[in-house]
């Protein structure tokens, strides 16, 4: 194979990589976005009044986690609420008889309909506990609390 | 020396009493098992490894996603001599050099390592699956993480070492103001030896925000450290796709990264991409995924396989999705799917199928090769990413499948929970072997814990097969869907109702 040769098939070989380097351009994505039956849709946030009938951190309903069957005047909700040790942690309960106040959205699983809280409100007490996107508060919000709060933590003993 | 023993360590100033009072399992009872005999010993564990992991930990009373990378120096006989990590933590992030340590490996490559600063001293549990390579996870009472280890190449700890192309994909928290989302980057950029970085794209998915493609805000860098912990350690800084991060080098084909930005928390790894132009050509063949992460109803994680014709389209997809405990199954309808590589030729793209029963399924990939990516579900609501694989051509039967295997798994029941193990698989698809795990919710570690199962193959093995695994601690076994990426990886999916869990199986030499 004579040079010139060579050197048209390293340049033909080398171009799609000039291309490349050249064009760094971000790709324009798809809008589309698609949203199955389970996701928390924003914009249909709704609020439930009632009081609790049961409330179970050991409940065999999905999603995994706390669920409370709330009595409303239109009937019963179950209601999720996440991890039992986030609620815990923020000193918030439910029993039997409370009277309750819900932000969240309605979610459609296989085995009925959930409403996913976002906010959770006991008489004077409100707890956060889904972000304003629909996720989960829990395992990450008290990284936001003041220096002093999160400097009593420790993973073993005093060591990181 | 390895009986089964229940390490339990609680901490009652960390751990409130109604973990105690909801804490399942009882332990303690297991019978001795026999030291395991094998391939491995403290000298198998010999040099300087990288590691990084994510876990939760105890912060103001509530469990807490942290993160940490570093490196270890083991000399070969037990001991731990130097190294250094990165923490980004519920008080902050710091860097903390290592005094000492000690560790110790059984014969099956399972091990336990201790690892001492200037704070204390922290506990891991590792499996090998070579003297090079291994998963790791955290096992202190407040504490657990998984992640994995890989031996450095010093020769590798200079600006100029890193140079090319790399994908990458980091995973975490991302905290703006009081707004926590979890939050997934993928991409890609070019280093050019010299610590400059261009022809830096990312997708990011923070809280179900699509950014769309990215091209890296200005400001992007890699620099190894000028005060000794570059050459010594591997470590350097870097701001990748606009976020602050520490690094730690493998070698030059994979890097370590952990974010600094706290209280955000980012880690993931980047690898060196391989120099092509791509094309939809490039994602030609059969692959299998696996991801995690959250969604609006909790953890969830999904592994499966796709074909890919090389034209756009895709084809054959089978899934397993388990999100906080709803599993859905696919094909559950009729799957039709296409993908897309970037007209750039960068290696981005994007695959999305739709099942007429379930729905849409879409993601966002960075090629690392043809053979390999990583992998962005982007659908709404839902944050969760990891990596697919090519899957091997050759038929998978259980006999090939024979041999033994290191596990790393990561799930999350009332809390976070991680495992590392080696178990053996015979021909006939039987399986055991010894696990280590550590349990959050109740802050017990559990060692040395007995493993049966069954890996059962579905027709040629490269579709939906099962995995079970009983541990002696547990009344109740774990059910898995495996999917083969070949002789050597299994990548297993939970399909229970009450833990979300998935992780590898990865074959030892």
């Amino acid at each position: 194979m004579n040079i010139k040769i060579r050197i048209m098939i390293g340049l033909a070989l080398l171009l799609p990589l000039t291309i490349a380097a050249q064009n760094p351009q971000a790709q324009p994505r798809s809008a589309h976005v698609s949203a199955r039956a389970a996701a928390y849709e924003t914009i249909k946030e709704v609020i439930v009044v009632g009081t609790v009938v049961t409330c179970s951190e050991n409940s065999t309903s999905r999603p995994n986690g706390v669920h409370a069957i709330v009595q409303t005047p239109t009937g019963k909700i179950d209601v999720h609420l996440g991890p039992s040790s986030y609620l815990r942690a923020n000193h918030f309960s439910l029993a039997s008889g409370d009277s309750v106040r819900f932000v969240g959205a309605m979610s459609s699983l296989k085995t009925g309909g959930v409403l996913l809280a976002r906010i959770a409100q006991k008489g004077g007490q409100a707890l956060a506990i889904r972000s304003p996107q629909g996720f989960l508060l829990a395992g990450g919000a008290s990284r936001t609390l003041p220096e002093a709060q999160r400097a009593q933590s420790v993973q073993n003993g005093s060591a990181r | 020396m390895s009986t089964a023993v229940k390490r339990l360590r609680i901490h009652l100033a960390l751990i409130s009493l109604s973990f105690l009072a909801i804490a399942c399992g009882g332990g303690g009872s297991t019978p001795p098992t026999p030291p395991p005999s094998g391939k491995f010993s403290n000298a198998s564990l010999s040099g300087q490894y990288a590691f990084s992991m994510t876990g939760t930990e105890q912060c103001a009373g509530e469990g807490s996603i942290f993160t940490r990378a570093g490196t270890f120096t083991a000399d070969g006989n037990g001991n731990i001599t130097t190294g250094l990590e990165d923490v980004n933590v519920c008080p902050g992030t710091a860097t903390l050099q290592f005094t000492g340590g000690k560790y110790s490996i059984s014969g099956d490559g399972r091990g336990e390592l201790q690892l001492t600063n200037s704070t204390g001293t922290t506990n891991y549990n590792i499996a090998l699956s070579s003297n090079s390579a291994g998963m790791i996870i955290q096992t202190d009472p407040a504490a657990t993480a998984s992640g994995s280890l890989q031996r450095q190449n010093s020769s590798a700890f200079t600006n100029a070492a890193i140079s090319g192309g790399y994908v990458f994909d980091f995973n975490g928290l991302d905290v703006d103001g009081s707004n926590v989302n979890p939050a997934s980057y993928i991409g890609r950029f070019n280093a050019d030896g010299a610590g400059g970085i261009v022809d830096g794209l990312y997708d990011s998915n923070i809280g179900g925000a699509l950014s769309g493609q990215q091209l890296f805000p200005g400001g992007a860098f890699y620099s190894l450290d000028t005060n000794g912990n570059g050459t010594s350690y591997g470590r350097g800084t870097a701001i990748i796709a606009g976020r602050a991060c520490a690094f730690y080098v493998v070698d030059s084909t994979r890097l370590k990264f952990l974010s600094t930005d706290f209280p955000s928390a980012l880690a993931g790894d980047a690898y060196a991409q391989q120099n092509i132009a791509f094309t939809s050509a490039s994602v030609n063949g059969s692959y299998a995924f696996l991801i995690g992460g959250s969604s609006s109803s909790g953890p969830i994680t999904t592994g499966g396989r796709f074909t890919a014709d090389g034209s756009g389209n895709i084809l054959n997809v089978v899934l397993d999705k388990n999100d906080s405990g709803n599993v859905t199954l696919l094909p559950a309808g009729t799957v039709t799917g296409s993908y897309t590589v970037d007209d750039n030729q960068l290696g981005g793209g994007t695959v999305t199928w739709t099942d007429s029963t379930v729905g849409t399924f879409s993601f966002i990939f960075y090629l690392i090769s043809p053979t390999k990516a990583v992998f962005q579900e982007v659908d709404s609501n839902i944050v969760s990413d990891g990596t697919y694989s090519a899957q091997t051509t050759t038929p998978i039967a259980a006999a090939s499948m024979a041999g033994d295997y290191t596990l790393g798994w990561s799930g999350i029941a009332s809390a976070e929970e991680d495992y590392v193990g080696q178990l053996t698989l015979t021909s006939s698809g039987a399986a055991a072997g010894l696990v280590d795990f550590n349990v959050f919710a109740n802050g017990q570690q559990w060692l040395s814990v007995p493993l049966s199962g069954t890996l059962t193959l579905d027709g040629d093995g490269t579709q939906a097969n099962t995995f079970v695994a009983t541990l002696q601690s547990n009344s109740s076994p774990l059910h898995f869907t495996a999917y083969v990426v070949d002789q050597n990886t299994v990548l297993l999916v939970g399909t229970d109702n009450d833990i979300v869990i998935a992780g590898p199986l990865a074959r030892q030499p």
